[in-house]
């Protein structure tokens, strides 16, 4: 009885299907269908074309401001050079000597 | 194939006439299968005109002009399957905010205007809409070229990429979704039946 139903619907389905076909007839393109795809051609290869060229624009920057901070590094600076920023290994030696140790002994302690 | 092998691969070139040759060729079918796939009949050059876009962009991608028929059809399930989605939310809505009484005003003015067959194939086409909206955009677009295009299996493996047996899968749980969208919408048209004739 179960499979008997299950083969009705089925079959019924199929029905509606078939119908479904019938009552959704392929649409005649409108007079337009043709130039509005050019159209869109055309706007899609502008729109990549402006995207390529500002990715270029933007690789090229990019190249020149490398260039430039590899050559700042290359160039030694002064160490009095306003843009000079010693290190901390400098700045400790700079503070302890070896002429003036930390470390200096009481007079008791002679 | 409605177009040649050697139009094909002139389009691939980037030759514009025969690109137009081949949209002028298989344009009618591919509004019918739209049609049937999103079954909103204002929107369907709209989703066509994507999937041409798409070919034109996409042509230099396909390997051997052989398959160009199961490319075309991946091409327009992709661009069904996306305007699906987008709008699944808005037809939700449109359709929450009629209530029956205004469903049922719709129909009555309707009817004063259009013939008796294009009343019953305006029916039908709801009636499947709303059977092919138990099921995913997924599912439906498969049932869709499989029972309404009438798409061999060995077709749907060529456009899904997938193998026959999981595709039969596929495709029988989402007749069963179907089958049991159309016994519960038989249960209920017989229940406000019952209703009405008890008013």
């Amino acid at each position: 009885m179960e499979w008997k139903n299950r083969g009705d619907e089925n079959t019924e389905l199929d029905g509606w299907f078939r119908a479904y076909r019938e009552a959704c007839p392929a649409p005649e393109p409108s007079a337009n269908f043709m130039p509005e795809i050019w159209q869109r051609i055309e706007e899609r290869q502008r729109s990549v074309f402006y995207l390529g060229r500002w990715a270029r624009t933007f690789a090229t920057a990019a190249a020149v401001l490398s260039l430039a901070m590899a050559a700042y590094l290359y160039i030694p600076h002064e160490r009095n050079s306003i843009l000079y920023v010693e290190s901390y290994v400098e700045a400790l030696a700079a503070g302890h000597a070896v002429d003036s140790p930390d470390f200096e002994p009481s007079m008791d302690e002679l | 194939m409605l177009v040649d092998f050697e139009l094909i691969k002139r389009a691939q070139t980037g030759e514009s006439a025969a690109f137009n040759e081949v949209v002028l060729a298989y344009r009618k079918r591919t509004l019918g299968t739209i049609a049937r796939l999103i079954s909103r009949p204002e929107d369907v050059e709209d989703v066509a005109q994507e999937v041409f876009l798409r070919l034109y962009f996409s042509l230099d991608q396909l390997r051997t002009a052989e398959v160009f028929e199961p490319w075309l059809y991946r091409l327009t399930v992709n661009a069904a399957y996306d305007y699906l989605r987008k709008h699944r939310r808005r037809m939700e809505s449109r359709m929450s905010d009629l209530s029956e009484q205004q469903v049922m005003l719709a129909d009555a003015q309707a009817g004063g205007r259009v013939d008796h067959d294009a009343r019953q194939q305006r029916q039908v086409r709801e009636t499947v809409d709303a059977m092919l909206s138990a099921v995913s955009e997924a599912d439906r677009i498969l049932l869709t070229l499989k029972e309404v295009e009438g798409l061999s299996l060995k077709e749907l493996e060529k456009i899904y990429r997938v193998n026959e047996n999981a595709l039969k899968v596929r495709l029988f749980r989402a007749r069963q979704r179907v089958l049991k969208a159309l016994g519960d919408g038989s249960k209920e048209a017989r229940g406000k039946g019952t209703a009405r004739a008890e008013v």
